[in-house]
C-alpha cells in the first residue's frame, strides 16, 4: 500500500470536521433550487412537498454508508475502488468520475448563464463568463482544498440573507393551496421523489475530499446536519412557492424561486431578482469548484498528473462542454443526464459499493 | 606615524587597508598624545561625526593624560567610561568605528588595541502619534532612535520574559533590526517564522520599515499589507502581551506588528480605551464605510449602464434629470471623476501642508462644481464619489486605506463588463485572494474563515474585557490565558 501512503494529506492542509456542513450544503444547492418546484408538482401535484421531505430523509441513509464505506477504507473514492477491485482495475474504474465531474461542472455553469442570459443580459457571451469562471475556478483551486472550503463556506453564509427575502411573499401567500394533504398515490410521490435527485445532487463528493477532513469522525453529524438544513430548506422554499401560485401559474414558470423575487419590494429596490440572479454567482461558485477540484483530484490519484496540470486539464474540458450545449434543447437533455447519472450513481452505486466493502472486510478479517 | 598599523602584525593588510580608505574622508581624525608621567605615547582615532567629543574631552583624556598606566588593560580602570573594551581583533575595528567607539593605541602595545563608547545621540524628542491620532489615551510615538524605542516598550512591559534580538541587515547600510516578543506567551514557531525571514533579507540599503515589511511578507503580488505597521509603543505592549511579535527598525519609527489578519486593520486603537459598546459601534461603521466606498460607484455604473429597472420610478426620475444632459456613458463620468479624487489626493499628500489643504480645497469645490455645471458629469455621481472617498479615508491604517482606494477601479471595470454580475464576480476574485492570504502562515482572513467563534470576541465588534479571558486563537500561545476570570457570583433576583 506505498501508493496510499503516498497520498496522505498533511495535517496543515485538512479542514475541521464542522466545515463538512457547509461543503456538503453550499454543493447541494446550486442551479436546480431555481426552479425545481415545477418538476416535482408537475407529477405529484400540491403534495410534492412530502416528496422533497421524503428525498432528503433518504439521503441520511445513503451518508451513513458513504461513512461506513470511508471510514472502513480511510480513504477517498480511488481507495475504495482499489480496495474493491483491485489497484490497476480500481484506478480504471475510477477515471469515469472525472467525466461525471466535468459534466457535473458543465450542468451548474451552464445553467447560471442561461439564467443570466434569460433574465438579465441576453447577449452575454457564453464563451468569455465561462473563461472568466473557470478562471476563478482555478485560481480558487491552486489555492488548495482549504480555499475551495471557504469558497464553499462564504457560498453558504454570504447569501443566505436571501432567506428572509421570501417573506415578501408571504402576504400574498395562501397556505389552503396545500389543502388536501396525500391526495396523490405514494406511487407519484416516490416519482417526484426521484425527480427531485438532480436539486439534491452534490453530497457524493464527500467520498472524494474524505481524506481532507480532520477528525473525519466528528464531522458525521456536521455532515447530516448540511443535509438536513438543506431539506428544511428546500421544504420551506416549495410550501411557500405552492402558497404563493396557484398550481396551474406554476406549470407557467420555469424558474419559480426568481419569479417569486419580483415581489420584493424595497424603497431603493424595485426588481430584487437582479441582485439575487447577482448574488447566486456565489452559490455557483463552491458547486463549480467543487467538481473541478474532484475531477482533478481523481486524474491525480489515478494516473498521476500533477493536480496543477489537472484542474487546467478538466477546466479546459468545461470550457469545451459549456460552448457544445448551449440552446435550451441541449441544456435540458444535460440537465437531464447528469440528473440521472447522479441518481444511479447515489442510489445504486454507492449501496452496492457498501455491500461490496462490508462483505470484503468480513472475508479479510476472517 | 599611521606606518604603525601598516607594520604592526599578521591583520596589517585588514587595517592598512580600512585606514587609507578612512583618511579619505574628512570626519576621520586621528591624534596623538603623551602621558605626562610615564611619557607612554597613544593614539585615538575616530570619526568625528558620529562621536560626542566632549565624553572624551571629560571622561577619558584627562586620566589618561595624568594618571600613570602601562598596558591597555589598565586604562579600564582609570577613565570614567564604562564601555571600554580591548581586543586584539582588527576586523573589529570598522564595526566599532562605525558604532560610535573610540580606537585607541599604545605604541608599546601593537597588538591589542581599546574601544572606548562616545556614541553621539542625535534623537528627536518623542511626540505625538501623527498618523494614528487619538483623542484618549498615550500621547507618545515611535521615534527613528532604535534604543529610544525599546525604550518607550521596555517600560511598559517590564518583566524578563520579554525578549529582545537584534539581527543586522542589508549590505551597505547595516541596518539594526530587532524583534521582541514574550517567551512564553508569543508561539515558538512565529518567532522562529520571523527571525528566519529577517535573516533572509537580501537587500543593499534598508532605510525604514516599510522596507522590511515588503520584503518578509508572504505574499508580494497583492495589494493588501500583510504586517501592521504602527506608531504608537502603547499598541505595541498590547499585541505583545496578546502573543504576537514586534519588529522595530533603526532609523523607522514604525513598528511591526506580526502575524495580523484582515479585520486588524480596521480596528483603530482608541477602540480599545473606548467602552466597548460605542467602540463596537464604530468598528461597524469603519466597516461599513469600506463596502461602502468600493461598491457605490460601481453600483451606480452598473445601473444606469444595465439595469435601470432596479431603481424605483422615484428615485429614477431624480437620476435621470442629474444625467440628462451628460453626453459621457456612466464609467467614463465615473473613472473621470475618481481619477480627479486620486489626483487632489496624490496632490495634496506630495505638497507641503499648507499648500496642500489649499489644493484640497481648491480643487474640490472648484473642479467638481465646475464639471457638474459644465455638463460632465451628474451631480449625483459627484455627491457619490465625494462620499465613497470621505469613506476610504476612515480605515485607521494607512497602508489599508490605499489599498482600498485601490480596489474600486477593477469593480468598476467589471461592473462596465457585466453589470452586477460583474461586481460579484469581482468580489469573489477579491475574496478568493484573501482566503488565499497568508500573514507569517497564518490564514489572513481568521475569525471569518477559517471561521472561530472565540475570536470574534475582538474583530468585527469588541466585546468587554472582561470577556477576554483568552489570547486569540490564532496566535497558538502555548499560555491562552490571560486572566482567570472570577467565579461567577450566583445571580440574585430583583429586590433581594
Amino acid at each position: 500500500m506505498d501508493m496510499e501512503q503516498q497520498h496522505t494529506v498533511a495535517d496543515k492542509l485538512k479542514v475541521s470536521p464542522f466545515l463538512v456542513f457547509f461543503l456538503i450544503h453550499s454543493m447541494q444547492v446550486g442551479i436546480g433550487v431555481l426552479g425545481f418546484q415545477r418538476i416535482i408538482a408537475l407529477t405529484a401535484g400540491y403534495d410534492a412537498w412530502i416528496s422533497v421531505i421524503f428525498a432528503g430523509l433518504s439521503i441520511h441513509l445513503i451518508l451513513w454508508m458513504m461513512y461506513k464505506i470511508a471510514e472502513t477504507v480511510n480513504g477517498d473514492m480511488v481507495s475504495i475502488h482499489t480496495y474493491i477491485y483491485g489497484n490497476k482495475v480500481g484506478k480504471l474504474l475510477s477515471l469515469p468520475f472525472v467525466l461525471y465531474f466535468c459534466l457535473i461542472a458543465v450542468t451548474i455553469m451552464n445553467g447560471f448563464i442561461e439564467v443570466i442570459q434569460v433574465w438579465m443580459f441576453q447577449d452575454l457571451s457564453t464563451f468569455w463568463f465561462s473563461v472568466a469562471f473557470l478562471g476563478l475556478a482555478i485560481y480558487i483551486i491552486y489555492g488548495g482544498f482549504r480555499t475551495v472550503t471557504g469558497i464553499a463556506f462564504f457560498g453558504v453564509i454570504l447569501p443566505l440573507y436571501l432567506i428572509f427575502t421570501f417573506f415578501f411573499t408571504f402576504p400574498y401567500a395562501d397556505f389552503s393551496n396545500l389543502l388536501p394533504i396525500f391526495d396523490h398515490p405514494i406511487k407519484d410521490l416516490l416519482k417526484a421523489s426521484k425527480n427531485m435527485s438532480l436539486t439534491y445532487l452534490g453530497w457524493e463528493t464527500l467520498l472524494f475530499y474524505y481524506p481532507f477532513i480532520k477528525d473525519p469522525a466528528k464531522s458525521k453529524k456536521w455532515a447530516h446536519g448540511g443535509v438536513m438544513f438543506t431539506t428544511i430548506l428546500y421544504t420551506l422554499l416549495t410550501v411557500t412557492t405552492f402558497a404563493y401560485f396557484s398550481e396551474g401559474q406554476l406549470q407557467k414558470n420555469v424558474w419559480a424561486t426568481l419569479t417569486m423575487w419580483k415581489i420584493v419590494q424595497m424603497p431603493f429596490v424595485e426588481r430584487f431578482e437582479y441582485i439575487g440572479i447577482a448574488n447566486w454567482n456565489i452559490v455557483i461558485l463552491p458547486n463549480v469548484c467543487i467538481a473541478i477540484w474532484c475531477a482533478s483530484r481523481v486524474l491525480k490519484r489515478t494516473i498521476n498528473i500533477k493536480q496543477k496540470k489537472g484542474v487546467i486539464l478538466v477546466s479546459l474540458v468545461c470550457l469545451v462542454g459549456a460552448n457544445l450545449f448551449k440552446s435550451r434543447n441541449q441544456l435540458n437533455a444535460l440537465f437531464t443526464l447528469s440528473g440521472l447519472i447522479g441518481f444511479y450513481l447515489n442510489y445504486v452505486y454507492i449501496p452496492l459499493l457498501f455491500v461490496a466493502v462490508m462483505i470484503i472486510k468480513k472475508v479479510k478479517n476472517q | 606615524m599611521l606606518n604603525w598599523f601598516t607594520k604592526k602584525n599578521t591583520h596589517s593588510d585588514v587595517k592598512g587597508n580600512l585606514d587609507s580608505y578612512l583618511k579619505r574622508s574628512k570626519d576621520y581624525k586621528q591624534v596623538y598624545y603623551e602621558n605626562q608621567k610615564t611619557n607612554q605615547r597613544f593614539c585615538f582615532s575616530f570619526l568625528s561625526s558620529l562621536i560626542d567629543e566632549s565624553i572624551l574631552e571629560d571622561h577619558a583624556l584627562p586620566f589618561l593624560l595624568d594618571k600613570p598606566f602601562e598596558k591597555l588593560e589598565d586604562i579600564k580602570k582609570i577613565v570614567s567610561v564604562a564601555d571600554v573594551q580591548i581586543s586584539n581583533d582588527p576586523s573589529l575595528i570598522e564595526q566599532k568605528l562605525f558604532n560610535g567607539y573610540v580606537l585607541m593605541t599604545m605604541e608599546s602595545d601593537k597588538k591589542n588595541f581599546a574601544f572606548i563608547a562616545a556614541q553621539k545621540e542625535i534623537v528627536r524628542s518623542v511626540t505625538q502619534p501623527e498618523v494614528e491620532f487619538s483623542v484618549i489615551g498615550p500621547k507618545e510615538a515611535f521615534v527613528e532612535s532604535l534604543m529610544q524605542n525599546v525604550n518607550l516598550i521596555r517600560k511598559r512591559l517590564p518583566i524578563k520574559e520579554l525578549i529582545i534580538e537584534e539581527f543586522t541587515v542589508g549590505s551597505l547600510s547595516k541596518t539594526k533590526v530587532v524583534t521582541l516578543h514574550i517567551d512564553g506567551i508569543a508561539d515558538p514557531v512565529n518567532v522562529e517564522t520571523i527571525k528566519e525571514r529577517i535573516k533572509g533579507v537580501q537587500f543593499d540599503a534598508i532605510t525604514d520599515s516599510s522596507y522590511i515589511v515588503q520584503m518578509i511578507s508572504d505574499n508580494k503580488n497583492t495589494p493588501f499589507p500583510q504586517l501592521l505597521d504602527t506608531e504608537r509603543p502603547d499598541r505595541v505592549t498590547a499585541i505583545l502581551a496578546e502573543g504576537k511579535i514586534a519588529v522595530l527598525v533603526d532609523g523607522s519609527p514604525h513598528a511591526l506588528i506580526a502575524p495580523t489578519t484582515l479585520v486588524e486593520f480596521f480596528s483603530s486603537f482608541e477602540d480599545y480605551f473606548l467602552n466597548w459598546i460605542l467602540s463596537s459601534f464604530f468598528r461597524l461603521i469603519r466597516l461599513f464605510a469600506v463596502a461602502f466606498s468600493i461598491l457605490i460607484t460601481p453600483v451606480y455604473v452598473a445601473t444606469l449602464s444595465y439595469h435601470y429597472e432596479l431603481i424605483p420610478k422615484d428615485l429614477m426620475s431624480t437620476l435621470i434629470t442629474s444625467r440628462r444632459e451628460i453626453p459621457l456613458p456612466p464609467i467614463l463620468e465615473a473613472l473621470f471623476l475618481e481619477l480627479t479624487i486620486e489626483l487632489l489626493r496624490e496632490a495634496g499628500a506630495r505638497l507641503p501642508t499648507k499648500v496642500g489643504q489649499t489644493i484640497g480645497i481648491v480643487g474640490g469645490i472648484v473642479i467638481g462644481t465646475a464639471s457638474v455645471e459644465a455638463g460632465l458629469t451628474s451631480n449625483v455621481l459627484l455627491i457619490i464619489v465625494a462620499l465613497a472617498a470621505l469613506a476610504s479615508f476612515t480605515t485607521p491604517v494607512y497602508k489599508m486605506g490605499n489599498a482600498i482606494r485601490l480596489l474600486r477601479f477593477p469593480f468598476l471595470l467589471f461592473a462596465e463588463l457585466w453589470g452586477l454580475i460583474g461586481i460579484v464576480f469581482c468580489f469573489c476574485i477579491l475574496m478568493t485572494h484573501l482566503i488565499r492570504l497568508t500573514s507569517l502562515n497564518r490564514p489572513f482572513l481568521e475569525p471569518l474563515y477559517p471561521p472561530r467563534l472565540a475570536d470574534f470576541k475582538d474583530a468585527l465588534v469588541r466585546f468587554p474585557f472582561s470577556q477576554q479571558s483568552q489570547r486569540p486563537q490564532i496566535l497558538r500561545s502555548p499560555n491562552p490565558v490571560r486572566f482567570t476570570p472570577p467565579e461567577k457570583k450566583k445571580k440574585t433576583d430583583i429586590d433581594e
